[in-house]
């Protein structure tokens, strides 16, 4: 192979040595790209243009070959790098291809379904920033009862998605909705505190709304508070609950409180995808995110998340630089 | 995508570091790894002062969570200064004032409690 | 077959040793100015390894013949540490000069046949291996 470009390379250098024109140049330009493809390596250039050269001017001193052998040796390491490159960026495209399957596997996985309540209006979004969720979302219930867990891994991509499947597999231990909140979470940073590495924590909000009594109690580890909207005085409050996040220390105490719905009152909750958004002008705050929500309380639940979400979208000039997922209960 | 962090020794059970910027999923590293060089003796006092840090997120919290650890382990005593509402803000909601040692600019505990 | 021979590897002008009896071999084995080059290089990292990692070794230099081919095998060894995790050291970029093409996957690179051994606290032997075609 490399005698085929030898003496293509030789004519091109003889006319060159001839006539310096730009056509001359550009047929140089061409065979470099033929030479890539063919992976030859600088040093083989080199020794090929020395080759063609002494063909041509074979009148040329010794110094000038032996100058030729210096290049030889210096380009040794340029043909290495190069190949190492190739390597590298072959092994790249397999993690990404690794990266895409575990996303799929991940998306089944933590796939939760938006249960159907007689009496409460449920809207879900969860977007991921990369390809790996670090957010969790997961609905249990029965007849009467709603239980919601939304979760947020401290971390974003692979080791935030792995947390993940812990809670998952906690929550799936538990039976049924009607466990208490602060149960729940107690459980869940027992499971965590154990597993987790040093520098990896998890803020957890859990809530159970009994239809029945049109109750929504909850407890909070470290989570950003859910925001409370009430109908009737047409303003938001913070549903605070006091708790550490998961996985810090083992024996932690969890607040727990209740709120009555009443007909179109709804609670907010969110991870810090939300409340962290910035814009360029800064942060976006929360009475913005208040003021979004609100111009859109008429709407049903999923209609109000997904606006939400594409206006801070929008705030954010669409550079999500966290995990984003909003989740609204409204009485209907 | 900045940040300062300076450790200086006082003596080898005393260390303040003053921290500056934006501790976020890009810069939290480095921080991690200026933190990591400190050796932990037994009864070690840090002292991370935080007034010129303009924006952190979650990942700059699970930063000092996980420093705020190995110095327990060591028997030491963390002690972070002057965050600003919005830094106490995360430290408030996450229950870790409860558990970490935190300390308010004196002007934003002011601000805090006239509200 | 016959012919060998070898330079220890105590110091780092040493390394210059034996790449000059790599360079000699191989031109008399017939090795143009390309693959002279390439095999003084892999022997230069071979040695400066074994300077930097195993504080003293060897470099041996054997002309080889397989069928009717002509080659040239080096072979170095050395008392060292030994090489906990060989994989690594054989993974792109991995090496402390990551992305300079250097450290053994160059060396695998730059010649046609490649064999490491390895003990942990005994020390390590690489042969190396290139044929003239």
């Amino acid at each position: 192979m490399p005698q085929e470009f030898k003496r293509q390379y030789k004519e091109i250098l003889e006319q060159y040595t001839l006539r310096q024109t730009e056509h001359n140049l550009y047929e140089g330009q061409n065979i470099s790209r033929q030479l890539i493809q063919k992976n030859i390596s600088p040093e083989e250039v080199i020794s090929i243009h020395k080759a063609s050269l002494e063909e041509i001017l074979p009148e040329l001193p010794n110094d000038v070959w032996h100058s030729f052998d210096l290049l030889i040796e210096v380009m040794i390491r340029y043909g290495l790098a190069l190949k190492e490159h190739e390597a590298l960026i072959q092994k790249q495209e397999n993690f990404r291809m690794e990266m895409e399957l575990a996303a799929n596997v991940q998306q089944t996985l933590l796939k939760t379904k938006v249960p159907d309540m007689l009496d409460l209006d449920i809207g879900m979004i969860s977007v991921p920033a990369k390809e790996m969720n670090g957010d969790y979302t997961h609905f249990l219930h029965d007849d009467t009862t709603v239980g919601i867990a939304v979760a947020d891994v401290i971390g974003k991509g692979i080791p935030a998605a792995l947390c993940m499947s812990m809670i998952k597999y906690g929550m799936d231990s538990l039976n049924g909705a009607e466990t208490e909140p602060t149960i729940v979470l107690d459980v869940i940073n027992r499971i965590v505190e154990k597993s987790v590495s040093d520098s990896m924590f998890i803020s957890m909000f859990y809530g159970t709304y009994d239809t029945s009594k049109s109750l929504f109690t909850y407890a909070s580890a470290g989570h950003e508070p859910p925001l409370f909207y009430c109908a009737e005085s047409n303003s938001f409050s913070e549903l605070q609950a006091k708790g550490l996040l998961l996985g810090v220390i083992s024996n932690v105490k969890y607040e727990q409180h209740s709120i009555s719905l009443e007909k179109d009152d709804f609670i907010v909750m969110m991870t810090d995808g939300v409340t962290e958004c910035r814009s360029k002008d800064g942060f976006i705050d929360q009475n913005t995110v208040m003021d979004i929500i609100e111009s859109v309380r008429d709407q049903s639940a999923q209609d109000m998340v997904e606006y939400v979400f594409h206006k801070l979208e929008e705030l954010q000039e669409f550079e999500q630089r966290d995990d984003f997922t909003l989740v609204i209960f409204k009485k209907k | 995508m900045n940040i300062s962090v300076e450790l200086n020794t006082l003596d080898e059970l005393h260390i303040k570091g003053i921290i500056g910027g934006e501790i976020d999923a890009f810069t939290a590293p480095i921080l991690r790894e200026k933190l990591s060089d400190i050796t932990l003796l037994e009864k070690i006092h840090v002292e991370l002062n935080l007034t010129d840090v303009s924006y952190m997120d979650s990942t700059g919290l699970g930063v000092f969570v996980g420093f705020y650890k190995s110095v327990t382990a060591a028997n030491g005593h963390l002690e972070l200064t002057g965050l600003s509402s919005r830094l106490k803000r995360l430290f408030d909601i996450t229950g870790l004032v409860e558990i970490m040692d935190i300390q308010a600019t004196d002007k934003e505990v002011k601000i805090d409690e006239t509200v | 077959m016959n012919l060998r021979s070898s330079v220890d590897i105590i110091t780092e002008w040493d390394i210059v040793a034996a790449r000059q009896l790599g360079r000699n071999e191989a031109k008399d084995v017939g090795f143009g100015t390309v693959d002279q080059a390439r095999i003084t290089t892999a022997i230069s990292e071979l040695a400066r390894n074994i300077y930097l990692y195993a504080g003293k070794g060897k470099i041996e230099i054997r002309q080889v013949t397989e069928g009717n081919l002509r080659g040239l095998l080096v072979i170095a060894s050395d008392k060292g540490p030994g090489i906990v995790d060989v994989r690594k050291v054989m993974e792109d970029g991995y090496t402390t000069s990551g992305g300079l093409g250097a450290g053994l996957p160059g060396v695998k690179r730059l010649m046609d046949d490649f064999k490491i051994e390895t003990v942990i606290g005994e020390g390590t032997t690489i042969s190396a291996s290139k044929l003239l075609r």
